[in-house]
């Protein structure tokens, strides 16, 4: 069975006797609890029939002059697909998690701006491998063990501690950071530009701030014709602009291969990026009515700019992951809520239909951080889930 | 905090008494560490009433050895997340499962030592844990990778 909680996507699950297995914390808490806190068709507050939800959500569709769609990572590429030819009928604005998240490194794999790999050649060959910015203890737990440290590979048989070099880059000591011993380098950063400036100066022969780090890292990365960087949310956010960054994984490249891959996120980020990037060349915050991509027109900033008049959120919760005076906007508009939970955005929408989730109660296809697609088969089919919603919402309007 | 034999023999009589079997009352120590000797095994320490606080200190301290597995090893579960890492970095498995918990697999052998049930890591088969039975290895590599501090080991 996979694990359809966060983008590693494990394939190894599970349930033995009601044990599940192999699942880390964040997944078993998912398999164990789905059927907890579920959402009930409602209009204004209202009970109704899923019919009747369903109608009134394309009535409010109808009505309105502005519609964002947003959310989407943890549903099905079938589902997103569908959303998305909801968005372009509808002239609507979509956008997922990834416009705060790690959009833009998917963006620039799929724009081919760096060189990318899948986790299966990583476990088989890398040699020195950068955590940047990531913390996987917390978002991803199985990452390092599952497809990248721990794990021994083809070409690297003996084990992390002579097989693999390990580089963590953070502004603190996280849990990652503390596994990084013998063969491995921790550097606590202020600034990463100051990081990515060292490593420029040391291939000129000069001398910056974490020069010693960025020598030692370098004659590491001589040793092999394979190393691997994961850049997380605290890489995006540490710089500006990352252009420095991808400038630099594409200099290194001339020392010695390095891929990137972004390190983790929702399960199904990667498969809204592709899915619309597929459609019309940009990863996330699209406008089918200008037919392009701005920063303004992420849901965060529609929001706050009041620029739309009706939501449609697909799977995700606004109101406890967005800013509370960003999610207080919700509060102005028309809100149409398609989840299986009762999450708090539900308890505020107009109309919630509910659903069934990805993965466990709906087969589909999911792709993993590295891009790699995985068909996921639900141990209990329901007939009514996101991909029949949203059909039936192209349909009707 | 991990127990260490010299922590032990700081509550005991030190009197070298021989009592219990021991040359020593550090050997004993070390014995009641290792859980060849039983605190009982000391009979000063019971019958002797000036020896009362030392044996309730040495009862609360030694505590621990009985939530811990016959090698010394104690999971907190509260800490564990399931990451998995003392699984795969398991130089058994790997050796036992060369297609399951040596590349990042969830173990496909029936009795590993650890194995990560309902997210947490759980104590399956301790008995082919390297530092089982008499010609043990000290190894710590499970506790080495693990983030959190979940797997400690009596001796530290």
């Amino acid at each position: 069975m996979i694990c359809p909680v966060c983008s590693c996507l494990c394939d190894d699950i599970e349930i033995v006797d009601g044990k599940i297995m192999n699942a880390c914390k964040r997944g078993c808490e998912f398999f164990s609890k789905y059927e907890e806190n579920r959402s009930k068709p409602l209009v204004e507050g209202r009970e109704v029939n899923i019919d009747e939800a369903i109608d009134a959500a394309v009535n409010l569709l109808k009505q309105s002059k502005s519609v964002a769609i947003y959310g989407l990572d943890t549903t099905v590429v079938e589902a997103q697909k569908k959303a998305i030819e909801l968005a372009e009928k509808l002239e609507a604005y979509i956008d997922d998690n990834s416009s705060f998240c790690l959009g833009e490194f998917v963006e620039a794999v799929l724009k081919e701006e760096v060189p990318t790999t899948t986790l299966e050649e990583v476990r088989d060959n890398a040699y020195v491998m950068f955590y940047w910015g990531s913390n996987p203890h917390y978002s991803i737990p199985r990452h390092m063990s599952r497809y990248t440290y721990y794990p021994r590979g083809r070409k690297r048989p003996r084990g992390y501690e002579e097989d693999r070099f390990l580089v963590v880059v953070d502004v603190r000591r996280s849990e990652t950071a503390t596994l990084a011993k013998k063969n491995a380098r921790f550097i606590l950063v202020e600034d990463d530009l100051e990081l990515i400036d060292s490593f420029f100066k040391v291939l000129e022969g000069k001398a910056y701030k974490y020069s010693s780090d960025a020598a030692i890292i370098l004659r590491e990365m001589k040793k092999s014709d394979f190393n691997v960087v994961f850049g997380g949310l605290g890489l995006k956010y540490g710089l500006k602009d990352l252009k420095p960054f991808f400038d630099l994984v594409n200099k290194l490249n001339e020392v010695a291969p390095l891929y990137f891959i972004p390190a983790g996120f929702h399960g199904n980020m990667r498969g809204f990026n592709e899915t619309l990037f597929e459609n019309v060349g940009v990863v996330n915050r699209f406008s089918f009515k200008e037919q392009n991509s701005k920063e303004e027109f992420a849901f965060t900033e529609l929001l706050k700019r009041e620029k739309i008049d009706t939501a449609l959120i697909v799977g995700t919760d606004p109101v406890s992951s967005l800013p509370f005076e960003v999610s207080l906007k919700l509060r102005k508009i028309k809100t149409i809520v398609v989840d299986p939970r009762n999450s708090l955005t539900a308890r505020i929408a107009n109309v919630v239909i509910p659903s069934a989730f990805s993965g466990l109660e709906t087969s589909g296809t999911m792709v993993r951080s590295d891009g790699v697609r995985f068909k996921l088969e639900a141990i209990e089919e329901r007939e009514i889930n996101d991909v029949s919603i949203l059909d039936r919402l192209v349909g009707e309007l | 905090m991990p127990i260490t034999p010299m922590e032990i023999y700081k509550w005991l009589p030190k009197t070298n008494c021989k009592k219990c079997g021991e040359a020593t009352c550090m050997s004993f120590a070390f014995k009641l560490l290792n859980r060849e000797k039983k605190l009982e095994d000391c009979t000063p320490l019971f019958e002797e009433k000036k020896y009362e606080k030392q044996r309730e200190k040495l009862i609360e301290l030694l505590k621990p050895l009985e939530e811990a597995t016959e090698t010394g090893l104690i999971v907190d579960e509260d800490l564990c997340v399931g990451c998995g890492n003392c699984v795969v970095v398991c130089p058994v498995h790997v050796e036992l499962d060369p297609k399951g918990a040596a590349i990042g697999k969830g173990p496909t052998i029936d009795d590993p030592i650890l194995r990560v049930e309902n997210g947490k890591v759980k104590v399956i088969n301790m008995e082919a844990c390297r530092r089982y039975g008499k010609n043990r290895v000290l190894c710590v590599v499970c506790r080495e990778n693990c983030p959190t501090d979940a797997i400690r080991f009596l001796e530290g």
